[in-house]
């Protein structure tokens, strides 16, 4: 076995002598007890000095006990735990048969204690040193009643409890001898294979605590490995972007600059050549930053950062940015905002980034005359959010699949504008990410609405939840 | 709205094709282009030049020295050369989500409280964005300073 739950078994033995010692204290005041019972109700007349002399022996040692226990390292192996519960138990039978000596001999009831001594025995020491202690019990008694019987020490009899003497009466004490040793035989069989079937098992509950124990630890390693390996991957998932980004930006501002004719005047063949590669730069540049959002969402930001953030500030802020974009393509923008704000968990940046993905997809997809609304309201625990519009609508085959990265529509494709098809799966991963629920009704033809449904925060007030004071 | 002719704007960047094509724009604007590659440079020449404005890329090689450079220049012993407007010109900004901000948490979130700084551009900004922006940022500035002065 390991150590570590030898150990273990050390300390309970440990635990069980300190228990044994604290139960000892009980012994000593029950002695007290009984003795002044005896004499003042019963009228049993009794040898009180030496018993008083036996129960303040007990005490004696058992602070003997106690100080040895707590302060003198016999307890820090195995044998001399085992040395110092074999003592202590040898040493009580031995009180207790003092006791029994000078209070009647064979003739006291309580001669039946040794039981206890027995149990505790059987609780504390191994299976073979419980017989020896049972052995030793017996041959204290069958010396103490033949030794009285036969004179060779005195019989205190016990006057007032027995009319008669029986102590020298061979068939009354072969009777008690033989009941109580048989008694004491079968008490330390039956007992120890209870502890010994406990022993096992606690055995066995050490050895499994301990495999546990060397799991979670191995759990931790490898989860503290994950999350280093997950910073490395982020971090070096930034610098790619920005090592692709930086670059298509500057070769998108020189086609630009080369465009505006800032550098001289150019044919217009040439023009429409540069504004292809242009668009076909930009197009890359959204590639490269929808792939970036996509992945920092998937990675789920860690709780920590998470905040109370109002939905009909994003919302108020979106219709802003996309006012200009809206006029342009001759499509009307409209938000239905709550009066109140609708508070969910998220971090805003994400919250807008879900936003602007529906509302500019909306707008994108709506032909010149159309709607696009933004709606918002508040169910219970729910903020449910939809952007809806009049716009080419999804075929209806083709609903499921519009999450899934890269798919786009086909008749969003015919239209011929730019697009990542990305774009709604950054949204599903946002929605998921926040524990919402996301869902798209659409036609062909006919506009699309989704809806997102995500958890809010009720019952707060702004200023208890906002100690900086808004 | 002021014009930005005449204007000396200095061009923090390590990529020489952008510094070009920043200097070939503003130049056409009428301004006046002085470029440094690095953080150290660009202190220098906030000292030695004067400039107007500086536009200022954040991610030079050694990481984030623009980020260096700001709070560098911010503490400046001279007025005229600590209260130099920046715009900073970046690809990491907002759309990549890299927070800019040195504390987490903060609850209200507001660029301009964190970076000591007048405007942000993401990259690749349009040339009217860029030269809208200038312009803004320098009448805000003329105007503070004229407040000031009152």
């Amino acid at each position: 076995m390991e150590p570590n739950s030898h150990n273990v078994e050390l300390e309970e033995l440990r635990d069980r002598i300190s228990w044994l010692i604290r139960l000892r204290w009980v012994a000593v005041l029950g002695v007290l007890v009984t003795i002044w019972v005896s004499r003042r109700f019963l009228g049993v007349h009794l040898e009180v000095t030496p018993l008083f002399a036996i129960a303040i022996a007990l005490a004696g040692y058992n602070v003997v006990f106690w100080i040895v226990g707590k302060w003198v390292p016999v307890a820090t192996s195995e044998a001399g735990v085992s040395y110092f519960a074999n003592f202590q138990i040898a040493l009580d039978l031995l009180a207790l048969t003092g006791f029994i000596h000078f209070s009647g001999g064979i003739e006291n009831p309580f001669i039946c204690y040794y039981v206890f001594h027995i149990v505790i025995a059987s609780i504390l020491l191994s299976r073979v040193a419980t017989y020896l202690q049972v052995t030793f019990a017996i041959a204290l008694l069958v010396g103490l009643a033949l030794f009285e019987a036969t004179g060779v020490i005195r019989h205190y009899h016990l006057r007032g409890f027995i009319p008669t003497e029986l102590y020298q009466i061979r068939t009354y004490m072969f009777g008690v001898l033989f009941a109580i040793g048989t008694m004491l035989y079968f008490t330390a069989f039956m007992a120890t294979s209870i502890t010994s079937r406990l022993r096992r098992r606690e055995a066995e509950i050490v050895r499994l605590s301990d495999a546990l124990r060397k799991h979670a630890e191995d759990l931790s390693g490898t989860y503290e490995a994950l999350r280093q390996l997950e910073g490395v991957r982020s971090d070096y998932l930034h610098r790619v972007a920005h090592h692709i980004r930086s670059p298509l930006a500057t070769v998108e501002r020189m086609l630009a600059v080369v465009a505006e004719g800032r550098t001289g005047q150019l044919s217009s063949r040439a023009l429409e050549m540069l504004e292809r590669a242009r668009l076909r730069v930009r197009d890359l540049l959204s590639l490269a930053r929808d792939l970036l959002v996509l992945s920092r969402t998937r990675e789920a930001p860690p709780l920590g950062e998470r905040e109370v953030v109002d939905l009909v500030t994003i919302i108020r802020d979106a219709e802003a940015d996309f006012r200009e974009q809206a006029s342009q393509a001759s499509v009307a923008l409209t938000a239905d905002c709550p009066e109140y704000p609708v508070e969910v968990t998220g971090d805003p940046e994400t919250l807008k980034e879900l936003l602007d993905n529906l509302v500019s997809n909306a707008i994108k997809y709506t032909p010149v005359g159309g709607e696009v609304r933004i709606t918002l309201e508040q169910k219970v625990n729910l903020a449910e959010l939809s952007v809806s519009d009049s716009g080419i609508g999804i075929p209806k085959d083709e609903q499921d699949q519009v999450f899934e990265e890269f798919y786009r529509a086909a008749n969003a494709r015919e239209l011929g504008k730019e697009g990542t098809g990305l774009g709604l799966s950054i949204v599903k991963a946002i929605v998921e990410t926040f524990d919402g629920r996301l869902s798209c009704e659409s036609e062909e033809g006919g506009g699309t609405c989704f809806r997102v449904a995500l958890p809010c925060q009720v019952g707060r007030s702004r200023r208890e939840r906002a100690p900086w004071g808004i | 709205m002021a014009d930005i002719a005449g204007k000396k704007i200095m061009v923090v960047e390590d990529d020489p094709d952008a510094t070009e094509t920043l200097r070939i724009v503003l130049e056409d604007e009428g301004c006046l282009v002085c470029c440094a590659e690095n953080g150290d440079e660009a202190l220098d020449k906030a000292r030695s030049e004067r400039p107007d404005l500086i536009l200022l890329d954040i991610m030079m090689p050694s990481g984030t020295e623009g980020f260096h450079f700001v709070w560098n220049l911010r503490k400046e012993d001279e007025a005229e050369v600590r209260n130099t407007p920046i715009v900073v010109l970046t690809a990491i900004h907002d759309k990549t989500w890299v927070k800019f901000y040195p504390e987490k948490g903060d609850p209200v979130y507001k660029e301009s409280e964190y970076l000591p700084v007048q405007a942000f551009l993401d990259k690749p900004a349009s040339s009217g964005e860029l030269v809208q922006k200038i312009e803004e940022v320098l009448t805000s500035q003329a105007e503070s300073v004229r407040g000031k002065r009152q």
